[in-house]
């Protein structure tokens, strides 16, 4: 029975991988994730035949070919894709969970929403990885999940957050299971994060192989700002200028700081490591970065470093929800706005007007390759504040690619 | 491990640079500097890396040791065509002008995300098969560094490796200082060169 356990969590985990990584990559690099899910699907199709004992297999070729196919497809049926893969997953859970008890309580799945937009910018660099029960921790009252959320905007090429979305949340649950002390395990989660992608550098054959064709990754890099939900507490650990926001009886708390050179505490690290902050187009290390910290960016170091700032924050009853967000968004919208947008959509009242084909809206402002509703189970009310908030950085002339992650912490819901 | 990076600024006075005509007329000092004083390379390559500096501008030489002979390096390093092949920051470049083989030739390089600029055309000065010389100026385009050109040289080393040795000359952007456009230009140039160097152990 513990083996089946077991494997049950990783066909969840894997089925969250999937779907979250067909949300956030560009439609060309879809097609190939879409292979690699199908794939998997038909890994976990021969899994769930196991553990449910079933005759008749779930899904017949027919089918696969056919959703392989409407995978394919143009961006403005992502979102039915989504919601159909979304389907799946609840399918999958209900068949589950009438066979196996540890499963966790559907309702208790977290209320979030996500939206990536391009921008005026040509090619997409951010990423956003959302894992629900990423990390699951048993008590004496309950079996209890812990959900995971993280936004990566990358510089220089693609694939530093690329390979953050990947592995980070794989190595913040080993370094918390090794250690439970959030500041540590964050800090070497991160470490190792960087080491992993300076490691791309290091290997003769591990030659760029995105869609730039860069020599070597050394002077690619990403942010990570990345959220750990307990059922206590908030944990937040952020490398460079994206942002997390939290929303408490109606006011916006900023949970991460930005790394910006000119922060005066990362000013002084900075030239006590014999480096300098100069003015070319803003405050950039050695003219040439525009934030102090990042995952990779190896032909800057020691002077950008990949060392998280954390916070723990203790829930309470009057928060209303948390943001995650690339510096596309808060460069154009303040965390006051931000929250003021997402409080109206999650009390609906702007749902008729976001609902109205919001994709064939965002073209006209250069919205080219917009992704919605990454992830499973996404709750349609957060999915509208987000995608909303993409829509006000653009309209507000963001020139960079903006993402946004909406998570519901409201408890009555 | 890096490889061992020099640098040379045409500001130190060790350079010992000196006025080109003490007598002449113009308008504030020309200074002659070669970036190379001091180091053993042969003349052409001296030649190729000393500068005449006007006023508001500096100059500034990185050296790279690589463990590949010359031709190997200069494979690379030849291609005005695809400076992608060992430069970072390119995210695409394409020829406007010409087939990229003949001096006067135009590229059109665009940059990646997260850098000062957006874009820069380039025109080709010098493309010597025989010396291993390649030099390039920049014409227009949407960034900071007016009136940059860069000239790089490969010759043997005694270890059987090669110097390439690539130095530059700019405008000082307004409101900067010599300084912080040196550093600037350098870290570009030395992130570039040392990716030659892994590209070329690579092949």
């Amino acid at each position: 029975m513990a083996e089946i356990c077991y494997e049950n969590e990783t066909m969840m985990i894997e089925t969250t991988a999937t779907v979250v990584k067909k949300a956030t990559t560009t439609t060309r690099r879809r097609e190939r994730s879409s292979s690699q899910a199908a794939r998997r699907r038909r890994m976990e199709i021969r899994r769930f035949k196991f553990v449910s004992g079933e005759q008749e297999p779930v899904f017949v070729d027919g089918d696969l070919q056919r959703r392989r196919r409407r995978e394919s497809t143009v961006a403005a049926s992502t979102s039915t894709v989504f919601y159909e893969t979304a389907k799946e997953v609840v399918v999958l859970c209900e068949s589950l969970s009438s066979t196996v008890v540890a499963l966790p309580d559907p309702e208790a799945y977290p209320k979030y929403g996500v939206a990536s937009v391009c921008g005026r910018r040509r090619e997409m660099e951010d990423a956003v990885a959302v894992h629900p029960f990423f990390s699951r921790h048993q008590t004496e009252y309950s079996s209890t999940g812990f959900h995971y959320c993280g936004v990566y905007d990358g510089h220089g090429c693609s694939h530093v957050a690329m390979k953050c979305r990947e592995r980070l949340h794989e190595l913040v649950r080993e370094e918390f299971e090794a250690d439970a002390d959030w500041e540590k395990s964050m800090a070497r989660s991160f470490t190792r994060m960087d080491m992993e992608v300076v490691a791309l550098n290091a290997d003769g054959a591990a030659k760029c192989r995105c869609e730039l064709q860069r020599p070597d990754c050394d002077a690619v890099g990403s942010t990570a700002v990345v959220s750990v939900l307990t059922p206590e507490k908030i944990i937040v650990a952020n490398c460079g200028d994206s942002r997390a926001v939290l929303c408490r009886n109606g006011k916006a708390i900023a949970l991460s700081s930005d790394h910006k050179p000119d922060r005066p505490d990362e000013l002084d690290r900075i030239q006590a490591a014999g480096g300098r902050v100069i003015y070319w187009d803003g405050p950039r290390v050695l003219g040439v970065l525009a934030m102090s910290r990042a995952i990779g960016d190896n032909y800057l170091k020691p002077y950008v470093i990949s060392r998280p700032e954390v916070t723990v924050t203790d829930r309470a009853n009057g928060d209303d929800f948390l943001i995650l967000a690339s510096d596309g968004l808060w460069d154009v919208v303040s965390n006051e706005t931000a929250c003021s947008v997402v409080r109206m959509c999650l009390r609906g009242k702007v749902n008729g007007q976001v609902s109205s084909s919001p994709e064939r809206e965002m073209t006209g402002v250069g919205a080219g390759n917009v992704v919605v509703g990454g992830g499973d189970l996404p709750d349609k009310a957060c999915e509208e504040a987000s995608l909303l908030l993409t829509r006000l950085a653009l309209a507000r002339q963001s020139s960079d690619n903006v993402s946004v992650v909406v998570v519901d912490l409201r408890r009555d819901t | 491990m890096r490889s061992p990076v020099q640098l040379q600024h045409g500001s130190d006075a060790t350079n010992g640079f000196h006025t080109l005509q003490p007598h002449d007329q113009t308008d504030g000092p020309i200074k002659r500097v070669c970036l190379t004083r001091g180091m053993h390379v042969p003349e052409h390559v001296a030649m190729h890396h000393t500068h005449d500096v006007g006023p508001d501008q500096c100059c500034s030489s990185v050296v790279q040791m690589i463990h590949a002979p010359p031709e190997s390096v200069w494979a690379l390093v030849r291609r005005f065509d695809n400076p992608k092949v060992y430069k970072n920051f390119i995210r695409q470049c394409r020829i406007v002008q010409g087939d990229g083989l003949h001096v006067g030739d135009l590229r059109e390089v665009m940059v990646v995300s997260g850098l000062p600029a957006v874009s820069s055309t380039e025109r080709l000065e010098i493309l010597d098969e025989e010396r291993h010389v390649i030099s390039f100026s920049v014409v227009g385009g949407d960034h900071r560094l007016k009136n940059y050109r860069s000239v790089t040289t490969l010759h043997a080393s005694d270890d059987e490796g090669t110097v390439v040795v690539e130095s530059y000359i700019v405008d000082v952007p307004p409101g900067n200082t010599e300084e912080e456009t040196l550093s600037f230009v350098d870290t570009i140039v030395r992130c570039n060169l040392q990716s030659l160097a892994r590209s070329t152990n690579r092949q």
